[in-house]
């Protein structure tokens, strides 16, 4: 089991993905089972068919939880209206930012709520392959994930036969490594193919043309979690769940000044309560600034908290859901350090396949640089603006639109801060030391 | 079970189903499920969409781009390989698509019916742009040398600085007579403006470009002067043609027109009106710039060495007659006379005996001669080029009292700038923005001085230079005794008329020539050099003769010349210049300078004033050459759309930018660390240069998905990616198969098919050991397994070789060998012959039959020559 803190959460928010979190031994299949596992399964094949269960998940407005918010019955549809001979569905567990333990909690938590989605979207769209991607380095979720994959193959719900006599569905669970990009399903699915971990040009989607060119359904393990309950409770119970155009539950990490942990929240609670999870600052110091969704987040100030948690929301405001982590800030943080600290992380993760990526987030990262180190050239805010938004603009995957989140709402919401480093060289949280050292620290 | 998932009627996509779905406004499931595969087949079904505006026709399964480029619409790609799928690595070939928030990139989308997309926006421009100068921020080459573009020659200065690194003085001089073919002459009146636009200046000061030729080329003429080795020739000489050539001067012009017309295989003559030849060479410099014997005559050595004759005191007009020239049996004629007639101040008193022509006073002067009454006189010299530097420094080697030189702009703006320090130095006064009004004379007619009226400096003229404008009442007179013009030449063209019909003046009074072909209005007359631009430098001149001469050998050739007119054009390079990324690792070494005689020695003396480098300071000087050029000019697409969307500069002059720092790197905003790489040209064929390359991946596609060799690949993560050989290793180290495709692929010059010297093979038979390496490494079946070869084999003591099992298999292999040799014992031993078996290999197990039973015949043979190897190694080959 792991170290990761659960925070407690309020007894009226729905237990969805972990509902059986305090089992002593989740891949014990048979505490599992009698607690509902495989119900969900058994209720798909008997009763819905693929479509209905395709039609089930689409009305039940289930969005990917892997931080773009796609409609998953729509994957689904894309995936079984390709002609092919077989399809596959990628279980995406990869956890890419390493500060949040978010799916990690889930594999290990719930292992067969993964299997039993797994399975069910398998089903759906008459895929007989299905993995399940973790990181090489998460050495006990792939252990319990292995048990539990074991377990469920001897009772047959996967392996020969799964589906009826003659239809099989082969479950592996299969270690992934590289950097903080391979969380993107294009990304990944080259992974899977022991090629280096390089974006593809969408369209093709994967839904269409996927691992080994087969239609490929990639969802975040958490959406998959969701699946089983959806087909149990049907898709109305599920809609009413959460935000309206994003209904259900998701986990969320979060760190504060007094705890940190995972919790599963509601999609759409506002993001104050979701921070409030962690704990109010204490003593003198007062919140300064949230930091939503990983290092490529968005940076946002204590009066944008209202916001309603979901992806829209979240966009529009400058920031994102991504890793599910939310993090907050103090008045001892520098924003401008903490973006260009960001927004090198995020830069010198890129896979290096494109222009904007490669050199242009470098050159983002280098603009926050000068603004800490008190050399910034004329016009670099400019510069800054403009090149986000082109970096935006010819993008091929999310990781370049989204590295320049960190600068760009830091610069939106905390502009008094970026002018008091440039022009007074000072730093008001005494972080950065914006004085130029020398005349030609530049280049 | 219930429905499953194959039944077809049943399947998601059908209406029946869709309208169990609640309808949601998401539509990208409509997307996805009509979206064409780019690497789909294509299918005959057309399409149509509109493009900027204009209705184009396509075929089904085809993407954007493909679209576009069938109909002759250019989008601009850099990683678009044509043989792969779209591959989305440079964002270069974004279009906007309508109701598309994000450009697609034009290379993965599929093209659909109806489509509207925009391909030239001012946005997807922008992007374009932001593109390239990213890209160019990390872009730690180089691309054109802007002294090379600025030479009027275009010489490849790179070129021979690098062999003048390394010491190759002969080769050095080989590469600069390409262009120019006298290098130290050149060395000594060149005013060096490629030394104005040098790279190295944004590290420490210029190279000393001229003061590098002039050491190498000193070299090669020591060489030639004391062991009579010839100079060496820059191309090879062209087999006679038969064709005769005449060129009229043996100035700098004429001279160069001879040099390359000799190579090109003409019999050339060249026809002097002077006692001795090289024009302004001899008549215009002073000894004391240019020794006359030690390097003009050497140097034009170079010339009658090659074949060519020169015929003194014949001056065209004077001695014959373009008509003359064609009853000899010329079948073309250069016309190089320059300018020598001295323009006039117009102003009164000008006619008096003591104003004096400039050229006149120095003809006599480097002729040797001391002109008549000199010493002691108050000279005054009118003009700021290197003619009026001349007269000054001349006078003052011949005592005149005093020398005053007077020049209407400031002293910038002086063609002659950088000698005038050396000049004032030895004691000459100069006054600038002052121009004559009259020269005052007394009753006996003496010139008793000059009046002057001072100039005020206006609005910039054509020169880009300021034009004086006299302020009135500023008049002032300086008292002299002499005078000398040196305020410009034109040519002398009294000698058109009968005899020499046909060519025509311009208005300006100089030959009217074409400037690429420098035909004249009669055929098979070229003009060229100073009688066709009017007077200018040297290394004007040699450009002028080198063209004319290209241009005169494919007259003599029976070409078309407007075909030259084209190519002549194309090859001239453009000046555009990359915004490179500044030279953060450079050591600051300044430049070495040639040390110069002291003031008061060289008054007195016409001994060459400067004194040459040593070896080791030539060595060094070139060494300080950033090399800052690329081979792949001309082939590089990022050059290209570089120079389509702005991100180069097309001129490097201060005036067409901002403040001090105009140089190319300021300009791209984002300019910040870069990376330096290091050349790799380990392997035979291909040349990697990795700090030009862009990271487009095509070299690794193309190696991965047509090749199948794979050598390359995206490495590292972040910044630091690179398309690299795994490791970095060698190429050599790679599967590669040299087959070249990465290098015609690479669109910059990161690639390259390496330039190779070796032209000409041989095979010292006495050498070789019949390894068959070389029949076995060819890639092109050059080399074959022949009647007169065939593989031998080396044994240790006894003869071992099976010559039957030998003939039926075809290439050695451990087992094979094996095979034989226990045979061989097996015989060995009951023939009852001494076996050490010591010395014997591990045995197989007799399962290991042998191919083709072990007969003792000895029938394979070579034929021929019948090598038979013995010796130390005992290699032994069966002969008939």
């Amino acid at each position: 089991m792991t170290d990761v803190t659960m925070l407690p959460t309020p007894k009226s928010w729905p237990a969805i993905l972990l509902p059986r979190r305090d089992t002593p031994d989740p891949a014990d299949l048979e505490v599992a089972m009698a607690a509902g596992a495989f119900s969900g399964l058994r209720l798909a094949m008997r009763d819905l068919g693929g479509t209905g269960t395709t039609a089930a998940i689409g009305a039940s407005g289930l969005r990917g939880r892997g931080g773009a918010g796609f409609a998953a019955a729509d994957k689904w549809r894309a995936a079984s209206a390709t002609p092919a001979g077989s399809r596959v569905v990628v279980a995406n567990g990869y956890g890419a930012d390493p500060s949040s333990a978010t799916d990690r909690v889930l594999m290990e938590r719930n292992p067969y709520g993964l299997i039993e989605g797994l399975a069910i979207a398998a089903f759906a769209i008459g895929a007989n392959e299905a993995i399940i991607a973790v990181r090489a380095a998460a050495t006990e979720t792939i252990r319990i994930l292995e048990a539990a994959v074991g377990a469920a193959q001897d009772a047959g719900f996967v392996g020969l036969d799964a589906f009826g006599p003659g239809r099989h569905l082969d479950m592996s669970v299969r270690t992934v490594q590289g950097a903080y990009l391979l969380g993107e399903e294009t990304i990944l699915l080259k992974a899977l193919e022991g090629k280096r971990g390089q974006p593809e040009q969408r369209p093709p989607h994967p839904a269409t043309r996927g691992l080994r060119g087969l239609p490929t359904v990639v969802h975040n393990v958490q959406t998959l979690a969701a699946i089983p309950w959806i087909v149990v409770n049907g898709s109305d119970a599920f809609a009413k769940i959460g935000a309206a155009e994003c209904p259900g539950t998701i986990l969320v990490q979060v760190r504060g000044p007094e705890a940190s942990g995972v919790a599963e929240v509601p999609l759409g609670t506002s993001l104050r309560d979701v921070a409030a999870l962690a704990g109010a600052p204490t003593g003198a110091r007062k919140l300064k600034a949230v930091l939503v969704g990983g290092p490529s987040g968005g940076i946002l100030p204590p009066d944008a908290l209202d916001i309603p948690y979901t992806f829209a929301a979240l966009r529009a405001a400058g920031a994102h859901i991504g890793s599910g982590s939310v993090i907050v800030a103090d008045d001892r943080a520098c924003i401008v350090d903490l973006a260009r600290v960001l927004t090198r992380y995020c830069a010198d993760e890129a896979c290096g396949k494109t222009i904007p990526c490669r050199i242009g987030t470098r050159r983002l990262s280098e603009i926050g640089d000068r603004l800490a180190a008190g050399t910034s050239r004329a016009g670099d805010l400019d510069l800054l603006t403009d090149l986000a938004s082109d970096i935006v603009g010819s993008a091929l995957c999310d990781h370049e639109r989204l590295t320049t989140l960190p600068l760009v709402s830091g610069m939106r919401y905390f502009r008094a801060e970026l002018d008091e480093h440039l022009e007074r060289s000072s730093c008001p949280a005494g972080v950065c030391h914006p004085i130029a050292m020398t005349a030609s620290a530049t280049h | 079970m219930a429905d499953l998932i194959t039944r077809p009627e049943s399947r998601p996509d059908t209406p029946a189903v869709l309208d169990t779905i609640v309808p949601r406004e998401d539509t990208v499931a409509e997307r996805l499920l009509t979206t064409q595969s780019p690497q789909r087949p294509q299918s005959t079904p057309a399409i149509r969409m509109e493009v900027d505006g204009r209705i184009v026709e396509g075929l089904e399964g085809q993407t954007i781009l493909e679209v576009c480029r069938d109909n002759g619409i250019e989008i601009p790609t850099l990683c678009y390989e044509p043989k792969l799928p779209g591959f989305g690595a440079c964002r270069m070939c974004v279009v906007e698509v309508e109701g598309e928030e994000h450009p697609p990139i034009s290379c993965s989308r599929a093209a659909e019916d109806g489509m509207k997309v925009q391909t030239q926006t001012e946005e997807l421009r922008r992007l374009r742009r932001t593109n390239l100068e990213l890209i160019f921020s990390d872009h730690n080459a180089y691309c054109l040398p802007p002294c090379q573009n600025k030479c009027p020659s275009h010489i490849d200065i790179p070129g021979f600085l690098k062999q003048n690194a390394e010491g190759n003085w002969r080769e050095s001089t080989r590469v600069f007579k390409r262009t120019i073919p006298f290098p130290s002459v050149l060395g000594r009146v060149c005013p060096a403006p490629c030394e104005d636009h040098c790279r190295r200046d944004e590290v420490d000061e210029a190279i000393a470009i001229r003061d590098s030729h002039r050491y190498a080329g000193d070299q090669v003429l020591k060489q030639m002067l004391d062991e009579g080795i010839d100079p060496p020739v820059p191309f090879d000489m062209q087999p006679k043609t038969g064709r005769r050539a005449a060129v009229i001067g043996s100035g700098p012009a004429g001279m160069a027109a001879a040099y390359y017309l000799l190579i090109a295989g003409h019999d050339v003559t060249v026809f002097e009106r002077d006692p001795a030849p090289g024009g302004m060479l001899r008549y215009g410099i002073p000894q004391y710039r240019l020794p006359k014997v030690e390097v003009l005559e050497a140097e034009y050595e170079s010339v009658t060495r090659l074949g060519g004759k020169l015929v003194c005191n014949q001056g065209l007009g004077r001695d014959f007659t373009l008509d003359d020239l064609q009853f000899q049996g010329f079948d073309a004629v250069v016309i190089a006379i320059g300018c020598y007639d001295t323009n006039t101040l117009g102003v009164p008193g000008e006619d008096a005996a003591e104003v004096l022509d400039g050229l006149e006073y120095l003809r006599t002067a480097t002729l040797g001669l001391p002109y008549p009454d000199h010493a002691g006189k108050r000279v005054i010299v009118i003009g700021g080029g290197f003619t009026s530097m001349d007269c000054s420094r001349t006078s003052v080697r011949q005592g005149a009292k005093e020398v005053t030189l007077v020049y209407r702009r400031d002293m910038k703006d002086m063609p002659a700038a950088g000698e005038v320090h050396e000049a004032i130095e030895e004691g000459v006064t100069a006054i600038f923005q002052a121009g004559p009004t009259r020269v005052l004379t007394d009753e006996a007619g003496n010139v008793t001085g000059v009046e002057f009226i001072r100039m005020a400096l206006g609005e910039p003229d054509a020169s880009g230079r300021r034009r004086p404008e006299p302020a009135p009442g500023t008049e002032f007179v300086i008292p002299c005794d002499r005078v000398l013009l040196a305020i410009g030449q034109g040519p002398d063209l009294t000698w058109i008329g009968p005899g020499s019909t046909g060519p025509t003046a311009t208005r300006n009074k100089r030959l009217q020539a074409d400037a690429v072909t420098f035909e004249t209005a009669r055929g098979g007359v070229f003009a060229t050099g100073d009688v066709r631009i009017g007077a200018a430098t040297v290394v004007q001149a040699i450009a002028e003769g080198r063209r004319a001469a290209y241009a005169a050998d494919a007259y003599l050739r029976g070409h078309d010349l407007s075909e030259i007119k084209t190519r002549q054009t194309l090859a001239e390079p453009q000046p555009e210049f990359l915004s490179i990324v500044p030279f953060t690792s450079e050591v600051k070494e300044p430049r070495y300078r040639m040390k110069a005689l002291e003031a008061e020695d060289r008054n007195a003396s016409y001994v060459e004033y400067e004194l040459p480098y040593s070896a080791a300071e030539a060595v060094a000087e070139s060494t300080r050459c950033l090399q800052c050029t690329c081979e792949a000019i001309g082939f590089c697409d990022l050059r290209r759309l570089g120079i389509e969307y702005g991100t180069t500069l097309q001129t490097l002059e201060p005036q067409h930018h901002q403040g001090a720092g105009y140089r190319s790197v300021t300009e791209n905003r984002f300019t910040g660390v870069n990376h330096d790489y290091i050349r790799d040209d380990s392997h035979a064929f291909i040349l990697r240069e990795p700090s030009r390359c862009i990271d487009c991946g095509r070299c690794a596609n193309v190696c991965a998905e047509v090749v199948g060799a794979a050598c390359y690949d995206f490495m590292r993560i972040g910044f630091d990616t690179l398309v690299t050989t795994p490791l970095d290793m060698s190429l050599n180290d790679t599967p590669c198969v040299s087959c070249g495709r990465c290098a015609e692929t690479c669109p910059t010059g990161a690639l390259m098919p390496k330039p190779r010297v070796l032209q000409k093979y041989e095979v010292d038979e006495s050498r070789c050991i019949l390894c068959g390496i070389c029949v076995d490494a060819c890639p092109y079946d050059a080399l074959r397994d022949g009647g007169e070869f065939e593989l031998a084999h080396t044994s240790r003591e006894e003869p071992m070789i099976d010559l039957m099992a030998l003939a039926s298999i075809d290439r050695e292999t451990e087992v094979t060998y094996i095979r034989r040799e226990r045979d061989w014992l097996q015989r060995a031993v009951e023939e009852g012959r001494f076996v050490d078996r010591a010395k014997l290999l591990p045995m197989l197990p007799a399962s290991v039959s042998p191919a083709n039973g072990n007969g003792s015949g000895n029938a394979l043979m070579t034929g021929g020559h019948g090598h038979d190897h013995g010796g130390a190694g005992g290699t032994h080959v069966h002969s008939k």
